[in-house]
């Protein structure tokens, strides 16, 4: 047994301000984790160093068991496009690219010819919800589907982990729960683990897990068993 | 009720952050370019004719009441013409007046030079120059009152009514004197008539200024747009939040004004700060007189206001969307699509332009105009093409970074056409002027001298005593009579055919001067004035236009790059989150405009060339060669510099894609 991803003893600190001190957090396979805390309690930091964005400053972040929080630049770069996967409020679809481009693009970055990754990516539409509208401009879509597209994309390229920030931030009650509720299951379904920063309870509710964050601490943090 | 629109414009300005600043620096930017290209080009036009009107007093202008014989003369130096300008007072006439640049009216034995011609006076052995003078007193200085520019070699001399270089023999006699040796009683120096050398300085500089303005307004229309997304979504939120249409316009259009006012102000202190390094830059007879080159208050004022409004006019424009639907620009859904009426119209000129020319033999002014109006439907199809080649190449794309050039190409047609554009449309203004128009065919006069005689006879005496000259100089050289060349434009005279280069010719030409009776001797420069001064308009006026296409191109590109990078900054720090390469960014922005420039950029040079050749054609001239070879080079150098441009913007996209987890916040 062993976590998929974790983080051991994260510190983290901007200027006199501890946003991390001294977390502890581990997340295993098909396992959904929200972390929730009031603003400026440090869950994006949190994120933000479990996904290789910012560094901490001390300290590991262990994936599969292997240290990346030493990588380059270079090679975090490449371990972020290929074993995570990122769904963010808004804004991550390019807006000129169809939907279909969108999700293929990953998978383009990766090597794969622009053909198998478009059949590839199209895959995604049918489980999603997204059907007819592979050639649909983000502009063309509601916020619920283009964050469904956002879904798509970050498993198109199979992660370890999803890291979703407030990925409800943006949409209204009924579509945000539809979206997390797609969210939480597909990633399931796909043997990844999702890492999930929200302020919405309700949408925390569909992790398997809820760290609560405050000043730079988890207060409820609980062992977590692969099952 | 006192209107909201100032203070809550100057509020947002100044809330807008240290990426509101950049933008606005960047516009400012823009705006400054384009001033300052503006005032340099309405510089060298006001400059151009105020040049060309101090050539004037040197034709003589006939009063048969006169009161003193001018006659004007031309010789050349090592292919460079001298204006010789002889005057003598009639006696028991009134005074007369003393012409621009000298403090009296010189009297016999008397003479003045301009300072360039001291200074080749001093550079050239006597035998090749001083001793076509007189010797007898040292000269004076000409003033800058008499001469158009500093560089202009200029000779003032006073003479004896008698002396043959004011005889009625010096006067115009063969089809080559036109404009170059003239005579004639005089009153006094309000001459009307410019020079050979400047009278098309004028004509070809407004040609190139008409080229040039459509990217000059580019760029300052590109100033207008600059941060046009990050304010679109600013304004559409306060679209949403209850603000009319109208007030939204005036906040823009007042920010953008200001702005573009700064900069064009800016752009106006940096000429007037250059005007001495820009009279250095010779155009025509040579370099300019500062005061020549100030265009004055009035000018530096309509040209700042002209560019804050075209900046502000820009920046209204592109509101519209948001003024009529803000929802659509905040959810950027609106694909801005051409239509197919660009190609339609296009297609209609080209037709017509084939009809117009087909069959016929026009005008090169007749021709200049369909190259006006092709220069113009283009500016309609650019966008158009632009578009259908990001589709195409969208369709085969296979890596990430064409994908990405294509989508953006097709996304936003016209805003990539806008920062090719100056490049293109200079390739088809280079084409057409650096390989048109330069190749006049002409009679090949090399090494040979003329000297016009007053008659036949007269010439067959002079041919022994041309030898005894050119011998005694020590100039190899075979002399007679015969005119196979037509170098004497139908004249009597001697021709000599000189061995050697321009040394032997300019001694050639000074040693032969008494036997012209009141005319120079002169060689194959003289006979050429008039087609070189047309045709080395052109070719400068093709390296300026080039030169200055290239400037204003490379700051439209280089600026519409930082500002893509300014406006795009949160997608491009999302996507290096994700893991997105930043060289794929980096390739991405460049394929964006490389595909454009590729495809337009070629096919508007070739179009050009293709316009040279019709206008060739036209007036019976052939290609010139070394133009092509300019054109070549000058066209990559360009493609290089507008390159490096987008790639000055590379520490930006670094920059701000460094820290991505603020990329969402």
């Amino acid at each position: 047994m062993s976590a998929v991803l974790a983080g051991v003893g994260l510190v983290k600190k901007y200027g006199s301000t501890t946003a991390l001190a001294g977390v502890d957090v581990e997340v295993g396979a098909r396992d959904s984790v929200a972390i929730m805390g009031p603003s400026g309690s440090g869950k994006s930091t949190l994120l933000h160093t479990l996904a290789g964005i910012i560094r901490p400053d001390g300290g590991q972040v262990l994936l599969r068991g292997d240290r990346i929080d030493d990588l380059g630049e270079n090679r975090l770069s490449a371990l972020r496009r290929k074993r995570f996967g990122f769904v963010f409020q808004s804004g991550q679809l390019l807006p000129e690219l169809p939907a279909e481009e969108n999700v293929a693009l990953p998978l383009m970055l990766e090597g794969l010819p622009r053909a198998q990754a478009v059949e590839r990516a199209r895959r995604w539409f049918a489980p999603l919800g997204l059907d007819g509208l592979e050639l649909r401009r983000p502009g063309q879509l509601s916020g619920g589907q283009a964050q469904r597209v956002a879904i798509a994309r970050a498993l198109a390229v199979a992660p370890d982990v999803v890291f979703a920030d407030e990925p409800t931030g943006a949409l209204d009650q009924a579509t945000g729960t539809e979206v997390v509720r797609l969210l939480t299951s597909v990633t399931r379904e796909q043997g990844a683990a999702l890492v999930m920063v929200t302020h919405d309870a309700e949408v925390a509710a569909h992790c398997d897990r809820v760290l609560r964050v405050r000043d730079g601490r988890i207060s409820n943090y609980s062992q977590f068993t692969v099952s | 009720m006192r209107s909201p629109v100032l203070p809550l414009t100057w509020h947002l300005a100044k809330a807008s952050g240290r990426r509101g600043f950049q933008s606005q620096l960047l516009a400012a930017a823009a705006a400054a370019v384009g001033s300052l290209v503006l005032l340099t080009l309405l510089a060298a036009y006001l400059g151009a004719g105020a040049r060309a009107d101090r050539t004037a007093w040197r034709t003589p202008a006939p009063d048969r009441h006169g009161t003193a014989i001018q006659a004007l003369a031309t010789t050349y130096a090592r292919d460079e013409p001298i204006t010789v300008v002889s005057l003598a007072q009639l006696p028991h006439r009134a005074p007369t007046p003393a012409p621009p640049g000298l403090n009296s009216f010189p009297k016999q034995g008397d003479w003045y030079v301009s300072p360039a011609l001291a200074r080749l006076l001093h550079t050239l052995p006597p035998t090749q120059l001083a001793d076509r003078f007189p010797k007898s007193t040292p000269y004076g200085t000409i003033g800058a009152a008499g001469l158009a520019s500093p560089d202009e070699l200029v000779a003032v001399i006073g003479r004896a009514p008698t002396d043959p270089a004011v005889s009625k023999s010096a006067d115009r006699q063969g089809i080559y004197d036109d404009g170059l040796t003239a005579r004639s009683v005089v009153s006094g120096f309000a001459g009307t008539r410019r020079s050979v050398f400047t009278v098309d300085d004028q004509a070809a500089v407004l040609l190139g200024v008409g080229l040039l303005v459509v990217p000059v307004v580019v760029l300052a229309a590109a100033a207008g747009r600059l941060g046009a997304a990050r304010r679109e979504q600013r304004l559409a939120a306060l679209r949403l939040a209850g603000a009319t249409p109208r007030q939204i316009l005036a906040m823009t259009g007042v920010e953008a004004a200001a702005v573009g006012a700064a900069g064009a102000l800016a752009g106006a202190v940096a000429y007037g700060a250059l005007l001495p390094a820009l009279a250095e830059v010779p155009y025509g007879i040579g370099t300019w007189y500062v005061g020549q080159l100030w265009v004055g208050l009035p000018w530096v004022a309509a040209v700042v206001a002209g560019v804050a409004a075209l900046i502000a006019v820009s920046a209204m424009s592109t509101l519209r969307q948001v003024a009529s639907s803000p929802l659509g620009v905040a959810q950027q859904s609106d694909p801005r699509r051409t239509r197919l009426i660009r190609l339609v119209m296009f297609v209609a000129v080209l037709v017509y332009i084939r009809v117009s020319t087909h069959g016929s033999t026009l005008k090169p002014g007749t021709l200049v105009a369909l190259m006006v109006l092709f220069y113009g439907a283009f500016w309609m199809f650019g966008p158009w093409l632009v578009d259908r080649l990001g589709r195409v190449v969208g369709r085969f794309a296979r890596r990430p970074a064409t994908l990405l050039a294509a989508r953006r190409l097709s996304d936003d047609p016209r805003g990539a056409w806008r920062t090719v554009s100056g490049l293109v449309l200079a390739g088809f203004v280079a084409g057409f002027f650096t390989v048109g128009l330069l190749g006049i065919v002409g009679l090949d006069h090399r090494g040979q001298v003329a000297v016009p005689t007053a008659n036949a006879a007269e010439a067959r005496h002079a041919v022994g005593e041309a030898r005894r000259l050119l011998g005694a100089a020590g100039v190899d050289a075979t002399v007679g009579t015969n005119d196979d060349g037509f170098l004497l434009g139908g004249t009597d005279g001697v021709v000599a055919h000189v061995s050697g280069g321009p040394a032997a010719l300019d001694t050639a030409v000074t040693v032969l001067q008494p036997l012209g009776a009141g005319r120079l001797p002169y060689a194959g420069a003289y006979a050429e004035a008039q087609d070189a001064a047309v045709s080395d308009r052109l070719a400068q006026l093709g390296t300026a236009t080039l030169a200055v296409s290239f400037l204003v191109a490379t700051a439209s590109a280089g600026l519409t790059a930082a500002a893509n990078v300014l406006d795009r900054r949160r997608t491009y720090g999302l996507l290096r989150l994700s893991g997105t390469p930043l060289k794929v960014l980096d390739r991405a922005r460049v394929r964006e405009t490389v595909l454009p420039l590729l495809v337009l950029a070629g096919g508007t040079t070739a179009t050009g060339l293709y316009a040279a050749v019709q206008v060739n054609k036209a007036a019976g001239t052939t290609i010139s060669t070394s133009g092509a070879v300019q054109l070549a080079v000058c066209v990559t150098l360009g493609a290089l510099a507008m390159l490096a441009a987008i790639g000055a913007s590379r520490p930006l996209l670094r920059a701000v894609t460094a820290d991505p987890a603020r990329a969402t916040d």
